[in-house]
Formats: C-alpha cells, structure tokens, sequence
C-alpha cells in the first residue's frame, strides 16, 4: 500500500489492502475517490484520507451483453473511452471516478426519464468498516434477488461502506447525435422551450437550463437517434446546433454558496420570485438544481424560504464550515438514515 | 387459550378501527388469501382487514405492532413467489381498496396513486393525454401498483422502459411501527445528499412498509408501433437474432421468444393467435418511435430474421393485429392452464449472450426430472420463465417440479445470472438465495432490514433465509418438505 503521509493519506491498490486498512485502523475515514468533488463535502477534520483511486481496473466488459464491471477508482474517461469502439456509453452525466461519481451522484439524470446512477448500478461489491466484505444486486441487466443494499451507496457520498466493484449497465450510443444551445433567452422563453423539449417522447438524450447573474438563460442539450430524425426535431423544435456545451457544476465565486435541490421545471418561476437579488441557476434535466448565492445571509434566507414552496435543499458550496446545511428533513428519513448509518458503520468512521 | 383471547380482542379492536365488514376472520371468507399465484405454498392468515386510507392503514398497523401480531401488505395477489403469503398467526393488510388515483400532472408527467389502483388502469386513467405508465408486468390487468414497487415488477416493456424502480418518483409509507416516511416526490426520487432510500425500498416484498401513495413517471405515448412476429426452426436462430437486433443498437421496446410446446398451448386455447404451430420458437420484436425512423427499424429487423433463417415474418400494421400478435403471449401462463392443474412459473435470468446454452440446460433438466416444460420470455433482458405444468395433488409430481426448478435456478446463477428477474424470493426462493449470497451479503441485508422493520413483524419470513436454515445449504430437499407438510407443527 502507499502511503502519501503528508496529506494524511492512504492509498490502498486492491480490495484485500483496502481491507487489511481498515481493520488495522479505527480513527475517522474519508473516503476519496479522485478528489474532484471534496470541496462540495463537510470538511473532514483529521480524518485518515483513503484515496481509491488506486483501485482502478475495468473487470469486464461485456460489449454484447451491455454490462460491464469496474474498480470504484476507474476514472470514467477511461471507461469512455473502452466503450467507444464498441458504440456503447454510460448514459449519465458527471465526471469523476466511477465510485466518486457513483456515491456522490452529483447531477442525477440528464431528463426527466433517462438513465441515472441509482438506475446504471445493477449491483456491487463492498466493504464494512469493520473490513468485512460483502455483494448486493447481480451483474445481469435485472435482478430482483435479495435486498438491493448497493442502491444504498447511490448519494451516500462514503458515509455507509466501500463500494469497491460496481456492476453497471451500458447502453448503445445513438447512430447520430447533436449537441444544441439557445442563449440569450427570457426565463419564460428558456421553460417554455424545456417543457417542449420534455413532452416529446423521445430524442432529448440532455436537457439542461442555465440563467445567469443577469437573468438571461440557456438551454442545452442533446439528440440522439438516426441522423434524419436528429435533423428534423433539430430543425422543428428551432434548436441552435453547437459544440457540447454542458456543465456539471455551476460556475461559481471565490465567496458564493451553491444550493443543491430537486426542482421541477414549473416551480422555477416561483422559487426565483422568493430568492433575494439575482442567483445564478444551473437546472439539469432530471430535475437537480443548483442555486448560486452571494453569501451566507443569502443562502440561510433561501433555506428558510423553501419549505413553504414544499421543497429543500442543502449547501454544496461554500465554506467548509456551511457544508452540508439543509432544510429540514422530515423526521423519519432523518431516524432511518441515523439508524442506516448506525447498523453499517457502528462507530460512525465514515465521514 | 390466553393467545386466543389476546387475539378476540385484537379482532374487536380492528373492528373498532375499520368496521365489522372490513375486518375478515372466518375460515371460508380468508380462503382467498391462502395463497398469490405461488399455489405451491398455501396457509391460511388469522384475519384480513381492508383499509381505505393511509389513516386506517396506519391505525391498523400501530394496532397490530402494539399487539406484537405479524402483519402482511397484500395487493392483487398475483405475485407469482408467495411473498404476499401469510403465516397462520399474522394478519393480511389488503390494500385492493385503496384504488383512486389522486393526481395527474400532464405538463410535470407524473401522477400520485393509491397502492390498490390496477396497472392497466392507470395507463387508461390517462391515455386521453397521450400518457402511459410504462412497466407492464403480464398481470397488468390485475396487478396492482403497490404490489408492483413492493416487487420492483418488470414486463416485456422493461427492456427498453425499465423496471418499476425506474418509474416511481416517491412514496409515502407507513412504516412497520406507524411511523410516517415520504421518500422522494415529483421532482425525483432522491435529493442531494440523501440516501436512495427509494430505492432500496423499492423491490423490498412488503418487508419494509406499507406504501400508501405512490407518485410514478408518466411517459409519453410514441407516434406509432411496429410489431413483428417472426418464427423460427430453431431456438438458436431465435435467440441469435435476439443478439444481432441489440448488437446492431436497435433497442426495441420488447423482445419477447415463446418456444414450440407454449405456441402448441397458446394455439390449443382461448388465447390462439395463429402462431405457427410448426415453428420451433416464435420471436416477438415491438418497435416504438417517430413513424419515419420506424420504417427503418422494422426493414433492419426484417433482415435480421431473414438472415437467421425466419420460416415466417409478420407485421402488425394495425391496432387490432397487433393486439392478435400479442395475445398468444400475454395469454400464454393461461394457455398453460390447459396442460394440468398447477403451473410452475420460474424466474431467472442469464446474460442475454448465454440464452442459448442456458435454454438447452433447462431442457435437460426438464428431461431428467421428467416434467413437462414449457419456455416463453422476455429475450431482450435474458429473463427466463420456464414453466412447469404438473398435477399439485401428486406429492411426487410436485417434488420433481421444485427439484427441477431448483437446478434451473443454479443453472442461472452458474451462467453469470440470478435467481429472480422479477417475481422476487417471497417463500418460494428462500432456500436459492445462497446460490447468490453469502452469509456476510446476507447479514448486511439483514442488517438494512432491521433498520426499516425493527421487530420483523412487517412480513416476517420472507426474501431472507432463516439463520436455522444455515446448515441447509442449498438444498432443494428443504424445499420439498416444506411443500409436503406446507404448515409444520410447533
């Protein structure tokens, strides 16, 4: 195993290391992955950082069979780039390692009904802080035998148990494709277009809506299909063709906040009528949202405003000291999720 | 006698709740509920209540988890794994009456429904808005939502559309204390920084709560269908062209083979459709999307049939044919009915790539039990249903039925496969689960159990093998004996 003492840091290079860490040791863990989402967690104080990223094989690849199996700390470029030749793709956004992207699941689906981690991930192989090991799911495109504890490290960010293997699935990618973006919109004009895009029933493979600090908006996006049909619903739904233009994240400032909530493209008029000044929006088709404040009165202003819109959110950008804050969560999520934690992780060593 | 007299006064209690007329304990009236489409495993509950809100069904099960008595969500019944089965001590909470549908929203796709609303009926509730609800389990006509997120259901659709996971937005549960619990919403399943607890809920077999609302995606109606049915002189060929349709991108919205002995009983029934009789396998493609890229994806499946050697190619090219190329299939579990008193429906799944090796297995294993087997699945998933049809009065019959389903199951898993594609464990697949798991998988699972259902009286018994059963390893033996002496003696 390497060690990279001044981080703090572990990096152990196979599960069986992995293992043997986290049984020799019993202090605070965070869990990294390639380290490109840490700055949108708690900071983790003095814990044992244990990058992941050394776990990086791609296991399988079943091109036929439209399912592969990866290290959680196979960059996902990588895996991009194996299933390119085989006209294949992991049909959800984000970057990352795989685990990383996996566990964090920073950005949902890309519309409203496409494919998302929590639907990719058919199954899983894990670690308890204690080492033990454990699988949950199958590597077959359905399987409904036994609990589906592996949907449990979609969103989990570490907190629960190491997933070091996931089984996930691959779609064919579309035989022609294109990319669009139409600026300069009025957020009227921006939602009118999304909510076109989103009744179609089928075509829109990303769907995205950016409004900036001066309230002008984007929508972005892509098509898939036969190259006459992308043509056409290019050409009917008015479409800008352009290069990929999408992001993961909202582009933010060295003193801004970030928001992070589920949002329908409908409540957007009113959540922008109850947030004070003028926030940058970046909204993804599956409905995550990102909300960039100026500031911590701001983003405390806008927390306590949510709940009577019948919706939360939580602080992904920040302070590390503002991390993690949220609206209230409703009482029994809060008990199950403490009770989840509690009975995976006894000692509460993945933070 | 003092356990009798507990449960009187349990009775009058969910009378007091609910009614007399809602509150079910005679021998005669609880026959119903003996057993779902599992008819192997029978027992007859203690009592079945039939709440109508989220409030009876909370103040049934407060009332139940009080008394320490076990309770069971049930639904339409049609579960095909015995997972809604009863012990002899617990009480059915029925949820067939709780079938409105509370919302529809046309420009937001989604709609909120009670747990008792029919699958089928949802679709038509809103089909006037060129919406459909996607999974399509064979039973939609009957089965309910509820039970389909408690089952995590499936169908032919899911090939291309996904299983009921993929289609639930949120739930609001009664969990098996009363507690309250709303997962996810409208907007999505999960918010940022949350567990899926959605997820992992959904597919849990009523072992984890009660859902009372469910909030599901509405997908909106393609422009046209093309459905062909091709027939085949052999398996292979079928299955082969199966491979080169998702080999060459197509991703249909099913793919569906039905082999020689289920085209002979479909076409001996009601359900006849005038598949060929002579064919060895019929393959099922339905394509959905724009009329124009539609064309194209039928003349490319054309010449995927033509290249495997299709005997024959149809094509629906109208409503009412369609219907006629999918009756012998979504009859074809009745159809079965014909060939002898019980059927067997098994389910598992391979990777599609195995088909081939893994029907010949099946049929060797059906030649070495002896029992009559028939094949009819959804080839797009590699999600087999062999079938075996046998005499559930003959103890001997029904032996060789279950050991042949248990090799069928290993031979699954061997392949790369699992146990259960959609049907789930229930009781049925309790001594299969360590084809799959090992004693650590299957004590976290236990673990994420406990942690929505503490005292395991939320469907006790089922998806988890016993920790008694250890020593049994695998062993269809246990199996067997539970289903000659379906109600061991304590």
């Amino acid at each position: 195993m390497s060690t990279t003492p001044e981080l703090g840091a572990a990096a152990p290079r196979s599960r069986a290391e992995l293992q043997d860490l986290l049984r020799a040791t019993t202090g605070p863990i965070r869990l990294v992955g390639g380290g490109s989402r840490q700055h949108r967690l708690p900071d983790p104080a003095d814990a044992l950082r244990v990058r992941l990223d050394g776990l990086a094989s791609l296991d399988r690849l079943d091109g036929p069979d439209q399912t592969c199996s990866v290290d959680c700390g196979l960059p996902r470029s990588e895996l991009d780039a194996a299933l390119a030749p085989l006209g294949l793709e992991l049909p959800c956004p984000g970057q990352g390692t795989l685990g990383g992207l996996f566990a964090a699941d920073p950005i949902g689906a890309a519309t409203s009904d496409g494919p998302s981690p929590r639907t990719l991930l058919l199954g899983a192989e894990a670690v308890l802080a204690d080492g033990t090991p454990f699988r949950s799911g199958a590597r077959v495109v359905k399987s409904v035998a036994g609990f589906d504890v592996h949907k449990l490290v979609v969103g989990s960010v570490g907190r629960l148990f190491v997933v070091t293997r996931l089984h996930l699935r691959l779609k064919p990618r579309p035989r022609a494709e294109q990319w669009f973006e139409n600026g300069g919109l009025a957020l009227s004009e921006a939602l009118a277009l999304v909510q076109r895009l989103r009744q179609l029933a089928t075509g829109v493979l990303a769907l995205q809506l950016e409004r900036d600090s001066d309230g002008r908006c984007s929508v972005r996006g892509r098509i898939g299909g036969r190259a006459a049909f992308v043509r056409e619903l290019v050409r009917a739904q008015g479409l800008a063709a352009s290069a990929c233009t999408w992001r993961d994240q909202a582009i933010t400032g060295p003193h801004d906040e970030v928001l992070a909530m589920q949002v329908l493209p409908s409540q957007l008029p009113a959540l922008l009528a109850a947030v004070p000044a003028t926030p940058t929006l970046l909204w993804h088709g599956g409905n995550r949202c990102e909300l960039v404040l100026a500031g911590s009165n701001h983003s405390d202003a806008v927390l306590a405003v949510l709940p009577s819109l019948s919706l939360g959110a939580r602080i992904v950008g920040g302070p590390p000291e503002r991390r993690g804050r949220s609206t209230p969560a409703d009482a029994a999520t809060t008990r199950l999720t403490r009770d989840l934690a509690s009975t995976l992780d006894p000692n509460g060593r993945f933070v | 006698m003092l356990r009798d007299l507990a449960m009187a006064t349990i009775e009058s209690q969910l009378v007091g709740a609910l009614g007399a007329a809602r509150v079910l304990t005679s021998a005669d009236a609880l026959l119903a509920w003996e057993c779902d489409g599992f008819t192997v495993h029978r027992s007859r509950p203690r009592a079945v209540v039939l709440p109508e809100s989220t409030a009876e069904v909370r103040a049934v099960v407060r009332l139940l988890a009080d008394a320490g008595v076990p309770f069971v969500p049930r639904g339409a019944g049609t579960c095909l794994s015995g997972g809604p089965t009863a012990g002899p001590d617990a009480v059915v909470i029925d949820l067939a009456r709780m079938r409105t549908v509370l919302h529809v929203s046309t420009e937001d796709l989604y709609a909120v429904v009670q747990p008792g609303v029919v699958n089928l009926d949802l679709t038509h509730a809103v089909h006037r808005h060129g919406l459909h609800y996607a999974p399509d389990p064979s039973s939609q006509s009957v089965c309910t939502i509820g039970g389909n997120l408690a089952e995590n259901s499936g169908g032919p659709h899911c090939f291309k559309y996904g299983m009921t996971v993929d289609h639930v937005l949120g739930a609001l549960v009664v969990l098996p204390d009363g507690e309250l619990l709303r997962l996810g919403g409208p907007a999505g399943p999960r918010g940022p920084g949350e567990l899926d607890l959605l997820g992992v809920f959904c597919g849990s077999e009523g072992t984890f709560g009660i859902a009372t609302e469910i909030t599901v995606r509405l997908c909106r109606d393609q422009d046209g269908v093309r459905t062909l049915l091709g027939s085949f002189a052999s398996m292979p060929a079928a299955c082969r062209t199966v491979s080169d349709i998702v080999a060459a991108g197509l991703v249909p919205a099913a793919l569906e083979i039905l082999d020689q002995a289920t085209i002979r009983a479909v076409e001996a029934s009601v359900y006849r459709a005038g598949y060929p009789e002579d064919a060895a396998a019929v393959l099922l493609v339905e394509l959905d999307g724009p009329h124009d890229v539609l064309a194209e994806e039928a003349a490319e499946v054309r010449s995927f049939f033509a290249r495997h050697g299709a005997l024959r190619v149809e094509e629906a090219t109208d409503p009412a044919e369609r219907k006629r190329l999918w009756k012998g299939r979504k009859g074809a579990f009745g159809a079965m009915g014909r060939l002898n008193t019980d059927l067997y429906v098994l389910d598992g799944v391979v990777p599609r790539t195995r088909l081939e090796e893994a029907l010949a297995g099946i049929a060797a294993i059906g030649s070495k039990h002896g029992v009559v087997m028939t094949n009819v699945f959804h080839a797009g998933d590699g999600n087999l249903h062999p079938n075996i049809s046998y005499d559930g009065r003959d103890a001997q019959q029904t032996a060789r039925t279950i050991a042949a389903g248990h090799e069928i199951l290993q031979l699954c898993v061997d392949l790369g496969g699992s146990i259960s594609g959609e049907h789930g464990i229930g009781t049925e697949k309790l001594d299969h689960v360590r084809m799959m798991y090992d004693e650590d998988d299957l004590a976290v699972m236990q673990r994420v159990r406990t942690a929505f259902n503490k005292r395991g009286l939320c469907n006790p018994g089922k998806v988890l093998p016993s920790r008694g059963a250890c020593a049994e390893v695998a062993k269809w033996p246990q199996m067997v004996a539970r289903v000659l002496d379906p109600e061991p003696r304590r």
